[in-house]
């Protein structure tokens, strides 16, 4: 490493290969001559031996070159020995074989030498060209003896640096080293064990290491990196701990059940049930049943149990650890637990909601009632007055009244008449927003009615109004409900514009949606939109303070109409431009179906 | 004449309707205590009886059924007369031919009208 290399010829030559090439030049140019000496003074042995010095260095080197080596000797030396023992055949046939001895020396040499460098060769390709990191260390000491690239790599190191430093010295922290020394102790092999080393920007790197001793000092570590599978799994393990954080602290109960033994409950459920986790896991779900629930309960398990179970849910009756009962809406859904199916049941607490929802029915319940006593009590006085002022109107001349004074007694009659609309309509409304109030339906021309309530109110007389309408649309609906609606609709379109009053009545027939839409456009006053929102709620009036001195009426009739019209099924809706007019339109279901 | 019999409590009611039921040719008989007048509808029965519902110490209802089961007067048409909004459905329930309700207030021509519908 590091040496001065030589290019000559096509060939490159290190230092250490000059220096050979010189011995062994040196060698053959003295054998040459020492040979040549003991031909000339006969001295016999030493002739041709001391050519194997030069030879066998050259060919374990460099087994070709040696080769050749070995044949220049065997021609000089050929040479030499003929010319000193020419003509004894004997003696020269002695000088080619020792010259054929040297080149067949040489070849032996050679290909011995030529085998044992191919498979280090080899060997070297392995072991430089791992995919694994490969590390030989001494047993005592822990120095490194040899690395690869890739062992080098993996720690960002360059091999000298991993070289320089001992085993022990990559271990990323103490404990790991000490875990590392008593599991060598103890074997001589071993396979997968994890750990982390230290790399060179400080950071840990997770290796997977399998080592064995080779010989009694030395001992042969393969390490791979498993960074990116620990990584992995660290995310997993986040993941879980991100699951296992969201299941314990979720307001709802979390249960895993399986074969209808609960294996998880999280502590929302210990805290719903009364009982502590150990008390429930483990223990049949069923146990927590209100008995009352048991049947239903079986058949809601049923639907899990089928083979592809779909998310079911159903309120059922708990029984908690004091003997309470609680009420909660299961949630479930087909999981996958230790690899048999399971499912996980969500349980939301509802005992509070349904309290809560008992209560305001207690309320409306209360309200309702309070409704019909007020009612009670305000209508009562009224019956004398409508009674004294429908005597005296019946008959002025028997009491003696007088043209002016019956006017004013027809003016108090009107109030007290105004006055018993609106208790009724209050009454309406309370009964209709009870629920308690059922349809009778049947089947009648839409057209009639609406011709009906023309004559009925005289709205003839009051505006001009216009019918456009198909003939033959037969509506299914609470006659006499709707025929309220109608003339609801169409009082308030002539209370809230000023003469010339016109009113359109008309049926759309543009789209076909399952809804008879009938329209009722007048040219009043119209709505601002900021009142649009409210103009069906009860006791709502737009511009309210303005209007209700003006025209001198409560709005009940628009909330009991639409209220109406919502029980079978359908809406009224509004459109209106403050000044130009209002369209009101009832959407009415086409077939009707309510509830006995 | 149509005897008309009253049960009512409120005098005030009482008073007028007196003078209303003259008005347009009937003969009252006003009876202000609910006893005494389960007592009159079988000594001296009127051909209609205005009940009024809420009262002491027994209230329309009751009084409507001694008069049915009881003293078995089935023919004997009563209406109703309440300020009470939640008549009609218990009263419908009942499927009496010969019961009736008139709305507290009632005008005169709804007086008129209801009885004349019971009386033929």
């Amino acid at each position: 490493m590091g040496e001065r290399v030589f290019p000559f010829g096509g060939h490159s030559f290190s230092e250490t290969d000059l220096v050979r090439g010189f011995v062994i030049f040196s060698l053959t140019i003295c054998c040459i001559l020492i040979s040549a000496l003991a031909f000339s003074r006969q001295i016999p042995y030493i002739n041709y031996q001391l050519f194997f010095i030069p030879i066998v260095y050259a060919a374990y080197f460099y087994p070709k070159r040696g080769i050749y080596v070995a044949a220049i000797s065997g021609v000089v030396y050929q040479g030499i020995g003929y010319f000193y023992s020419y003509p004894n055949p004997a003696a020269m046939l002695g000088v080619t074989a020792e010259a054929l001895l040297f080149v067949i020396t040489a070849i032996i040499i050679a290909y011995f030498i030529e085998r044992i460098r191919s498979g280090e060769a080899r060997y070297r390709t392995v072991f430089e060209h791992s995919q694994l990191g490969i590390i030989l260390f001494n047993r005592e000491g822990f120095a490194i003896r040899q690395t690869n690239e890739k062992f080098a790599a993996m720690l960002n190191y360059s091999t000298q640096e991993i070289l320089a430093s001992t085993f022990l010295d990559l271990f990323f922290i103490e404990r790991e080293k000490e875990r590392f020394l008593e599991r060598i102790d103890k074997n001589r092999e071993t396979a997968d064990f994890e750990t982390r080393f230290a790399s060179a920007g400080g950071a840990a790197c997770w290796v997977n290491l399998s080592w064995c001793m080779i010989d009694e000092h030395t001992v042969s570590c393969t390490a791979v990196n498993i960074n990116a599978r620990k990584l992995a799994e660290k995310l997993n393990n986040d993941n879980m701990m991100k699951y296992r954080q969201l299941t314990e602290n979720s307001p709802t109960s979390i249960l895993i059940v399986q074969n209808g033994i609960i294996l998880y409950a999280n502590p929302t459920f210990a805290e719903f049930s009364g009982y502590p986790p150990a008390e429930v896991i483990g223990r049949e779900l069923v146990r927590f049943l209100d008995p009352r629930d048991l049947h239903v309960f079986s058949e809601f398990v049923q639907q899990w149990t089928i083979k592809k179970p779909l998310a079911a849910h159903a309120e059922f009756r708990f029984v908690n650890k004091d003997e309470g009962i609680r009420v909660a809406v299961l949630f479930t859904n087909p999981i996958v637990h230790a690899n048999k199916p399971a499912t996980m049941i969500n349980l939301m607490d509802i005992s509070e909601k349904l309290r809560l929802e008992e209560k305001i029915h207690q309320d409306n319940e209360r309200r309702r009632g309070i409704i019909i006593t007020v009612a009670h009590e305000l209508r009562t006085p009224l019956q004398p007055i409508l009674g004294y002022l429908n005597l005296l109107i019946s008959d002025p001349e028997g009491f003696g009244i007088v043209d002016e004074t019956k006017k004013i007694l027809e003016r108090c009659l009107l109030s007290v008449d105004r006055e018993r609309q609106i208790i009724n309509q209050m009454l309406e409304l309370s009964v209709l927003e009870s629920g308690k109030l059922h349809l009778s339906l049947s089947e009648f021309p839409l057209e009639a009615l609406v011709q009906t309530v023309l004559d009925t109110s005289g709205y003839h007389s009051k505006a001009e109004v216009s019918v456009t309408m198909p003939e033959g649309i037969v509506i299914m609906a609470d006659r006499d409900r709707l025929y309220n609606v109608v003339d609801s609709l169409l009082s308030n379109a002539i209370n809230y514009s000023k003469p010339p009053r016109k009113i359109e009545i008309s049926y759309r027939m543009d789209t076909d949606d399952g809804f008879h839409h009938i329209a009722f456009s007048d040219n009043g006053i119209g709505i601002p939109p900021e009142s649009i929102g409210t103009i069906f709620e009860p006791f709502q009036l737009a511009d309210a303070a303005k209007l209700s001195r003006k025209y001198d009426r409560i709005g009940l009739s628009l909330s009991i109409a639409r209220k109406v019209v919502q029980m079978h099924g359908g809406d009224i809706t509004v459109r209106s431009v403050v000044n130009t007019g209002s369209t009101f339109t009832i959407h009415l279901p086409k077939e009707v179906t309510v509830d006995a | 004449m149509h005897k008309i019999m009253l049960v009512e409590d409120d005098l005030q009611i009482l008073e007028m309707m007196e003078i209303l039921l003259q008005k347009i040719g009937y003969e009252p008989v006003l009876v202000p205590n609910v006893l005494d007048a389960l007592d009159l509808v079988r000594t001296n029965p009127p051909d209609l009886v205005l009940l009024d519902i809420m009262m002491t110490p027994i209230n329309g209802w009751e009084f409507l059924e001694k008069v049915r089961e009881e003293y078995r007067i089935h023919n004997l048409p009563i209406l109703l007369f309440t300020a009470s909004p939640d008549v009609a459905e218990k009263a419908a329930m009942l499927r009496d031919p010969h019961l009736g309700i008139l709305q507290k207030p009632v005008s005169l021509p709804e007086l008129k009208a209801g009885l004349e519908r019971f009386l033929k």
